[in-house]
């Protein structure tokens, strides 16, 4: 699992690639919270993750509840076919905002 | 005048003349009045008014009894005091006496007359001298009276012939409420009517609308009143299997029809996300609990039917129980395995009703309500019963499955007000054609893929799912549910990998795939220290990862999932297994 951060149009564009499971979640989740730690509106880019299971779901909503409790908004944006599967089996694709694209988002 | 008349026609019967007149002309108008109304106490107010300046009175009232005969209430007033709206005793007042009498009454003194009630006087001021009443009857039916206050001019008294005009008025004005009455209970039962016909199309617009002839799954629905507590419903799954379900609400009429409704909406909505029915039913079951009301409960049974394989799982909620016709002309009966919905919140077991998987083998399902077996089939009362659907299931054997049905609910003989009940029949016809005859037989179908043992580790995950999609590819396993297969087997993994050795960092995790017939299965075992294999059994997934997500994932995937004794006692084997198709076979 990659990542990388940069600014676009005063949101934090946080880009997360390849695999995200049980070995390399607790990296995502540090790299999301860090980048809701930054006080600006957060888009999640997972146009690249391969593959994702319950625990990287499971940071991604973690990151969501900390940026909603600091008035952040956290949106997900150009959600890859497997990261969409996820969502969707664990019902949580209407819980976040999803967008089809980084420009949309930001 | 030259000529003195004939004929001298004296005072009064001039009088009786005039009157006579009068008396027509009023009837006449009345009658168009009341023929036209819509609303009968403006018509009666009219009719009143009439009467009252006919007869020369100051006032007049026309009261009418309730339903319950025991009041009389003011339904028109005019003249100095108005009280429309009072309610008296039925028994009280003069208008009372006429009434219970059925016999006009002339008062010329109501001071005189211990019945007079002064009440409205002292409230009024107005002063009562004489008081002509008529009762309004037609034939026995007493309606009610009607009665006029205070002679004007002459000596302020009412005389015979007063009282004998306004009996006759009083006998056509009885004669036009009642007609009227009865017009408004008619409007009123054709508005009910267009209700329940209304609520009867959005009944059957609930039941599915019938499929291709040669379609392996059917139903029929005969309502006995306008609307039913019964109810089918059969779709299929983008995999191909067919889900169905029959239901029978306790109860007739609409509130019936209400729960039916709302049940068969559940249905609709549930059974196409829970796919398997014993769990869909403990859903539905706690639905019906926490909202229904008045004791009324459902039996149903819902399915789901692969006819790749022929299988039907099946669950049962108290319902009269399914029948399968075997191919070689045997009947098995399947009985209820829970109790009806709506009467335990907690259903009989954690996972909710309990299921059986029904080999079909090329024979027939047949689901039914108890309209069907209680059905008379003469006019003597005689019930068509469990046996006489056997055979007529017997008899129409290589029909058509429409014709099967209509034979069944054709030997029904609706009564003088249609069927006694409401009767619905379901039936599934399981072809067999082109399913080779080994895969009936799981154990002959099954092979090994790939069998490995691995450090039970969060980096070996990735070996594992790469193993899985490898086995799956040999399968031929369609896109989608390779995907999803893979989810569920790493999350069953991970289980292990986080909580089998208690942070141990030396333990392993062994992974069989094989096919089993039609079907994938995953074994995962782990080698924990030696555990008591008692209480491994039956232990649920959820005893082992709480309140999960990838719990959910799990169940939501695989077709089943449960725990095996493991071989030699040792550790814990997981067994997942999901029915597989093949790109071939979505194609």
């Amino acid at each position: 699992m990659m990542h990388e951060v940069k600014d676009a149009g005063g949101a934090v564009v946080i880009a997360l690639e390849g695999d995200i499971d049980l070995q390399t979640s607790p990296k995502a989740r540090e790299a999301l919270l860090a980048a809701v730690g930054r006080g600006k509106p957060v888009v999640v880019d997972l146009a690249k993750v391969s593959y994702i299971d319950s625990s990287g779901v499971a940071s991604l909503v973690e990151a969501l509840q900390t940026a909603k409790k600091g008035g952040q908004t956290l949106a997900l944006a150009a959600v890859s076919e497997g990261a969409m599967r996820v969502l969707k089996l664990a019902r949580l694709d209407a819980v976040f905002t999803i967008h089809a694209n980084v420009d949309d988002a930001v | 005048m030259p000529n003195a008349p004939a004929v001298t026609i004296s005072e009064p019967a001039a009088e009786d003349a005039r009157r006579f007149h009068a008396n027509l002309e009023l009837l006449a108008e009345m009658s168009r009045d009341f023929a036209a109304s819509r609303d009968l106490d403006v018509t009666l107010l009219k009719a009143v008014g009439h009467i009252t300046d006919s007869v020369d009175a100051e006032g007049g009232a026309l009261f009418l009894l309730d339903e319950a005969q025991e009041n009389l209430r003011c339904h028109a007033c005019v003249g100095a005091t108005e009280i429309t709206g009072l309610v008296i005793a039925a028994d009280k007042g003069i208008v009372g006496r006429v009434v219970q009498n059925n016999l006009g009454e002339i008062v010329r003194d109501v001071s005189k007359d211990p019945s007079f009630f002064g009440g409205v006087d002292e409230k009024t001021g107005y002063t009562t001298k004489s008081i002509l009443c008529a009762p309004l009857t037609v034939k026995d039916e007493r309606i009610g009276a009607i009665e006029l206050i205070n002679k004007r001019g002459g000596d302020g008294l009412f005389s015979p012939g007063d009282l004998h005009f306004l009996e006759a008025l009083a006998a056509s004005a009885a004669l036009a409420i009642l007609n009227a009455r009865q017009a408004d209970a008619l409007l009123e039962q054709e508005r009910i009517k267009r209700e329940l016909e209304l609520a009867r199309e959005i009944q059957s617009s609930l039941l599915p609308r019938a499929g291709d002839a040669d379609a392996p799954i059917a139903g029929v629905n005969l309502p006995a009143r306008e609307v039913s507590g019964d109810f089918f419903d059969h779709f299929p799954l983008k995999d191909g299997r067919i889900c169905f379900c029959l239901g029978d609400v306790s109860g007739k009429g609409m509130n019936a029809a209400l729960l039916m409704a709302k049940t068969a909406s559940l249905y609709r909505c549930l059974g196409k996300a829970i796919l398997s029915p014993g769990r869909l039913l403990g859903l539905v079951n706690r639905e019906i609990c926490e909202t229904a009301a008045r004791g009324m409960f459902v039996t149903m049974v819902a399915g789901i039917y692969d006819p790749r394989t022929g299988v039907v799982t099946l669950s049962n909620a108290g319902h009269e129980p399914p029948l399968v016709l075997t191919s070689d002309g045997g009947f098995e009966a399947f009985e209820a395995g829970g109790p009806p919905l709506g009467i335990l919140a907690d259903p009989p077991t954690k996972e909710g009703y309990p299921e059986a998987a029904i080999e079909l083998k090329g024979g027939s399902l047949w689901v039914f309500t108890d309209g069907v077996t209680e059905g008379y089939v003469d006019d003597a009362g005689t019930e068509l019963g469990a046996e006489g659907v056997r055979g007529i299931l017997l008899e129409t054997r290589g029909r058509a499955l429409k014709d099967r049905l209509d034979a069944v609910v054709g030997v029904l003989k609706p009564g003088e007000s249609g069927m006694r009940d409401d009767v619905t029949l379901l039936g599934l016809v399981d072809t067999a054609a082109g399913r080779p005859t080994t895969t009936s037989s799981p154990a002959t179908g099954a092979e090994s893929i790939m069998s490995m043992r691995l450090p039970a580790k969060a980096d070996r995950l990735r070996v594992i799912r790469h193993a899985v999609r490898a086995a799956l590819d040999y399968l031929d396993c369609e896109h989608e549910m390779t995907e999803q297969v893979i989810l569920a087997v790493d999350e069953a993994c991970q289980n292990v990998v986080r909580h089998a050795y208690g942070g141990r960092a030396d333990g392993e995790i062994a992974v069989e795939l094989r096919r089993d017939g039609g079907d994938f299965v995953v074994e995962l075992q782990d080698f924990a220290a030696p555990v008591d294999v008692g209480a491994i059994r039956g232990r649920d997934l959820d005893d082992i990862r709480p309140g999960g997500l990838g719990v959910h994932l799990i169940r939501e995937i695989m077709d089943d999932v449960q725990f095996v004794t493991p071989p030699a006692g040792v550790g814990n084997l997981l067994q997942l297994r999901k029915r597989l198709y093949t790109k071939a076979g979505a194609s």
